[in-house]
This record gives C-alpha cells, sequence and structure tokens, in this order.
C-alpha cells in the first residue's frame, strides 16, 4: 500500500549544499592566496618599504630607478615588442588553422590537428635547442643552402627578433584549442544564413565568424602574453644577451647582480603589465558566464 | 528540376519536379528520404552530381548560394546573436550597398508584416521562439527572393504557437504570392498550408498532388500509410474476394496478393451478439468523435472512427463494413471504391 501525505512539497533549500562547495573550492582557493597572491603582496611591499637606521620607511625609489634606468627600459620595451610580435603572429598563424579545423570535413583536419597541438608536449629547452640546430650557425637550413651552393642565412638567434618565432610555435596549441573552442559555438546554419543572404567567404569572416568568436581571441591573446611576457627559458636560450627579456633580466639581476630588490621590482613591474591581461580574461569569463 | 544527388547526405536523390510562379509546395517525408537535402541542392548548400536546377528559366544548379536568387528559413532560426533585430535584416541589405534609408524602410515594411513592428533595436536573444523564427523570416523576405525555401521551420516550437505561425505564414505567402519550397515531416503541416504536397521516400518522389488527393486518393501503399491514419491489412484476392484472418471483402482484381486500404472513418461498424469478424479491443473518445481500435482474429489490429463511442465496449464483437477502399499490389494501385 502506498501511502501519501497530504500538504504542500516544500524544496529543501539551496544553502544546504553551500558548505560542501564551498569547502570543495576552499582548498584551491587557500593555495592560491598562499602561492600567488601573498606572494604579490609581498612583494609589493618588499619594493615600496625600505629598512633605514631609522626603521622602514616608504620609497619609491626603486621603481623611480627601473624608470629611469635606460637598460631597464630597453628591456621593458624589448619584452612588450616580442611579447606583441608573438600575439600578432599567434593570431595570423592559428586562426586560419582554427578556421580550417572547424570548418573542414576532409580526413586531412584530423592530422592537421595533431600537428597543431604537438608543440604542447615538447619541453621548452629541446624546443630551443632544436630551433637552433635547425636555424642556427651551420644548422639544418645552413647545410641545405650549402649543399645547393647558395649563402648561409643570417641566424636569427641572439638578435631581438630570435625570441619570436620559439614562443609563437609553444603557443600555437593553446591559442589554436582556444579559437576552436570559440568556433564550436558558431553553427553551421549561421554561417549558411549569413551566405544565403549573400555574404561572400570574406563576409562570412568579418561580419559573422570574427564578432561571435571575438571573445575568444580576447582570451587566447591574453594567455599567450602573460606566458611570453614573463617567459624564461626560450628568450634565455635564444635571445639577445642585451637587451634582454624580463625573464631573464630578472634572473640575472638576483643571481649575479645579487639585488634582489631591484628584480622584484622587474617581477612587480612584469605583473602590473600581465594583470591588465589578466583582467581582460577575467572580464571575458565574467561575460560569458552573464550572457 | 532534376537533380540527382551524389552527396554524401543522400546517394540516391533522383527526380524531377517543377514548381508554378506563387505556388507553395510541400516537400514531405519521413527522416532520411531526401527533403532537406533536395532543398538544400536549391539554396546551393548541396552540389546534385548531374541534373538542373532552374528558377525563372535561369540554371542555377553550380552558383553559390550567395549568387541565388533564393531566401532560406533554417529549423534553428541561425539569427546572428551579435546583431540586433534590424541588423539581421539589414545585413543581406548593406551587402547589396542598397541605400541607408531604403534598408530602413524595407526593414521596418518587412517587420510590420510578420508582426514584429517596432522590434528593431531588440537584441535576438530577448525574443520568444515563435518572434526569433519571425524574424528569420523576415531576414529571408526582405531581400525579395525569387524562391521562399523553410527547412522545418516550425520543428523546434509548441504545438499552439506552430499552429498559429503556419497560418500566419500561409498568409504571408498568399499575400506576397512569393514561390515557396517548404519541408516538413508533419503531415497536418502539409496538409493545411500546401498548394501541392509532395510525398518522398529515399528520395524519390511517392506522390505529388494538390493535399486532399493525396490523402483521399493515395497512390502507393506508402502514402497511404504515411498520411493520416490507415489501416492497411496485406492479404490476397481469390475469385474476386480478399481475404485476411476471417476478414473478406468482395475486390474485383486479379488473383494475387493484394494490401487493402482504409480509412477509420471509411469503416463501419456494427454491433453484433456473435460471430462478429472483430473484436473491440479499446474505445477512446475525443469528445468529438470516438476511435475504436479492433482486433481481427489473428491479433491484427485496425481503427474505427465512430460518431457515438459509447454504444462500444472493450470485448464486444462487431461486424466491418467498409464504405471506400483502395487497394494496392507490387507498390501500386489496382482498385478503389
Amino acid at each position: 500500500m502506498t501511502a501519501v501525505t497530504s500538504g504542500p512539497i516544500v524544496a529543501a533549500p539551496a544553502t544546504c549544499k553551500r558548505p560542501i562547495g564551498l569547502l570543495l573550492v576552499a582548498i584551491p582557493v587557500l593555495m592560491v592566496i598562499w602561492l600567488v597572491i601573498w606572494p604579490i603582496i609581498s612583494a609589493v611591499i618588499t619594493t615600496l618599504w625600505v629598512k633605514t637606521p631609522e626603521g622602514s620607511a616608504f620609497s619609491i625609489e626603486t621603481y623611480r630607478f627601473f624608470f629611469s634606468d635606460g637598460y631597464s627600459l630597453s628591456n621593458l620595451s624589448m619584452t612588450l615588442w616580442t611579447t606583441g610580435v608573438c600575439a600578432i603572429l599567434l593570431l595570423i598563424v592559428c586562426l586560419p588553422i582554427a578556421l580550417y579545423l572547424r570548418f573542414s570535413t576532409s580526413r586531412v583536419s584530423a592530422y592537421v590537428q595533431g600537428l597543431a597541438i604537438f608543440p604542447m608536449f615538447v619541453p621548452s629547452i629541446i624546443l630551443s635547442f632544436a630551433f637552433i640546430r635547425v636555424l642556427g650557425p651551420n644548422g639544418t637550413v645552413d647545410l641545405l643552402l650549402n649543399a645547393v651552393n647558395l649563402p648561409k642565412i643570417r641566424t636569427p638567434y641572439l638578435t631581438p627578433r630570435g625570441p619570436v618565432i620559439g614562443p609563437v610555435w609553444d603557443n600555437i596549441p593553446l591559442t589554436v584549442l582556444i579559437l576552436l573552442s570559440g568556433l564550436g559555438a558558431v553553427s553551421n546554419q549561421s554561417i549558411e544564413a549569413a551566405r544565403d543572404v549573400g555574404a561572400g567567404r570574406f563576409a562570412v569572416l568579418w561580419h559573422i565568424i570574427l564578432p561571435r568568436i571575438s571573445n575568444s581571441i580576447l582570451v587566447a591573446i591574453s594567455f599567450a602574453v602573460l606566458g611570453i611576457f614573463s617567459a624564461f627559458t626560450l628568450p634565455y636560450v635564444l635571445g639577445p644577451a642585451a637587451p634582454e627579456m624580463m625573464g631573464p633580466f630578472m634572473q640575472r639581476t638576483f643571481h649575479e647582480l645579487f639585488e634582489p630588490r631591484t628584480a622584484i621590482t622587474c617581477a612587480v613591474v612584469t605583473f602590473g603589465f600581465c594583470i591588465v591581461f589578466g583582467l581582460f580574461y577575467v572580464r571575458s569569463v565574467a561575460k560569458n558566464r552573464t550572457t | 528540376m532534376s537533380p540527382r544527388c551524389s552527396a554524401r547526405r543522400a546517394p540516391w536523390i533522383s527526380f524531377s519536379l517543377d514548381v508554378a510562379d506563387g505556388e507553395l509546395v510541400c516537400l514531405l517525408g519521413p527522416s532520411g528520404s531526401g527533403k532537406s537535402t533536395l532543398l538544400r541542392m536549391v539554396g546551393g548548400f548541396e552540389q546534385p552530381s548531374s541534373g538542373l536546377i532552374t528558377i525563372d528559366g535561369q540554371e542555377i544548379t553550380h552558383l553559390l548560394p550567395e549568387k541565388r536568387p533564393t531566401g532560406m528559413v533554417f529549423q534553428s532560426h541561425a539569427l546572428w546573436t551579435h546583431m540586433n533585430v534590424f541588423k539581421n535584416l539589414a545585413f543581406g541589405l548593406k551587402l547589396r550597398r542598397l541605400p541607408a534609408d531604403e534598408i530602413k524602410r524595407r526593414v521596418e515594411g518587412v517587420l510590420e508584416l510578420v508582426g514584429l513592428g517596432g522590434y528593431g533595436t531588440r537584441s535576438v536573444t530577448q525574443l520568444s521562439g515563435g518572434q526569433q523564427q519571425r524574424v528569420a523570416l523576415a531576414r529571408s523576405l526582405v531581400l525579395e527572393p525569387k524562391i521562399l525555401l523553410l527547412d522545418e521551420p516550425f520543428a523546434s516550437l509548441d504545438q499552439h504557437l506552430r499552429e498559429r505561425l503556419r497560418e500566419e505564414v500561409r498568409d504571408i505567402q498568399q499575400r506576397l504570392k512569393i514561390t515557396t519550397l517548404f519541408v516538413t515531416h508533419g503531415q497536418d503541416e502539409a496538409l493545411s498550408m500546401a498548394d501541392r504536397v509532395v510525398v518522398m521516400r529515399d528520395g524519390k518522389i511517392e506522390q505529388a498532388d494538390r493535399p486532399d488527393v493525396v490523402y483521399r486518393e493515395p497512390r502507393t501503399p506508402f502514402v497511404a500509410g504515411f498520411i493520416g491514419t490507415m489501416n492497411l491489412l496485406e492479404g490476397s484476392v481469390s475469385n474476386g474476394v480478399f481475404n485476411r484472418a476471417g476478414f473478406s471483402f468482395p475486390l474485383p482484381v486479379a488473383d494475387g496478393p493484394a494490401i487493402l486500404a482504409i480509412r477509420p472513418e471509411a469503416l463501419d461498424l456494427t454491433a453484433v451478439t456473435e460471430n462478429g469478424r472483430a473484436k473491440v479491443h479499446r474505445v477512446t473518445d475525443y469528445g468529438t468523435h470516438g476511435l475504436v481500435d479492433l482486433e481481427l482474429p489473428d491479433a491484427t489490429r485496425l481503427k474505427a472512427s465512430v460518431a457515438h463511442p459509447d454504444l462500444f465496449t472493450t470485448g464486444q464483437s462487431v461486424a466491418l463494413t467498409p464504405r471506400a477502399v483502395a487497394a494496392y499490389r507490387d507498390h501500386a494501385l489496382i482498385h478503389r471504391s
């Protein structure tokens, strides 16, 4: 026999489940606070509060030095230049690959996807030496040119252009995957509808596809910029000795010049630039959540 | 048009069809019959391997979709969510480089036509499913295409909205006298809207006729079974009499196998006390009429539509008297009475 009780059925309050969710995120949040947020705060405090014989005093002297020192500024501008060029090149390289992978129905696209993801599995240090062995002095390209009696190429390494190809190659997988996920939201029918009203391929790309994936482009660029701006291995191995990118500059200031405060100042300045793109990313995520 | 398709979607499509100016033709068929593929061929999204598609005598078989004088309304609306209603409609006109005031006049005119006057500044995501489908229709109409292609446009809408929209679409189509190809797998949609219904099966036309003809005079057993409710009895004819599990009916055709088709409304029932040809299995009262499920001695099920369902009860023996039948052999009509 089935008993049915009378009276309204009341849903259990949603707050009952909240503690479990909060507990689940508590550990990673605490780890982020401990390993990321606190070091940032500590670094800012270290650079702004100087120990004097009379005690601690507020000073922006280290920042004043950084932004008036020609070498520091040329390192910063080289980092900005390399990051900007890499971001543009990544977009130029990855967007056609992502478009091809999204809209191609041929079997070749599976192999192209495999190739595009491949750099993800190659460690930066191996990648750096591989590039040197191919494009560097007496590398594969030089040997091939020599075999057909052509002059050697001027190696890009140890010049400001040196670190560009490495980060671009290294960031292709992530950028392609982010763009591909954005393109996944563009339905075939919305593209067919555009073609139906008279849009050619370029008009479809410009008016339909790009506006729909603008968020993904922003996220991909933010990720690439965050990674490249603070990169160390590739600029260290492939880049010039002077000016140098912020990663190697920080490392050398700390380990070779024994100026931890100046190195921390470089890190805070780097963080300042990166957080701008970090905020772009957070804004995009928040925008996606609300739409 | 007479396309033959070698596309992966439906490699078996092969038929010819002429559509008159201002005619609304419904392509009706089960899933996989090739009706959407055919529509996409006319729109330019699929290429036939041979054959011709012509509009007003101009061959368009190999033209790109953007070059064809067709307008397509998709099942999923396919609106561009980053544009508001006005921009969705104006996009095609801007590509044609029309002056801004002309674009504004045409967009506002067609929005009035579909009952969305004043909705231009709304985001398409703020609209209901029915309103979104009207915007999709308006987007096609604003370009004044020679042929309007509708690919199951009401499939994602609820029943009530679907009925209202199909009346509106029919009204607009008749007002504009625009030639329309409409793909659907809903019989009621096809029968209520179309000037002509094309019943498709496996990429071929089974029958192309006026809706009432398709319903009353189906030419093949497939059409008979697909359109409306139909009792299909497989049996054999011997000496001018059709026989199946004790059910016999005079059928003046040559001896051999046959399929007898009887509409529920053409099957009269008479209550008998014993030796009935069938037993009542279930009676459903729809208010306006009743539907009696019957069972023949070999467990074959039949349906009969009755005016007074209260006269019949489950388990009752009844005699069957068909008033109109059609008989088929080898997928062809051999007799109608």
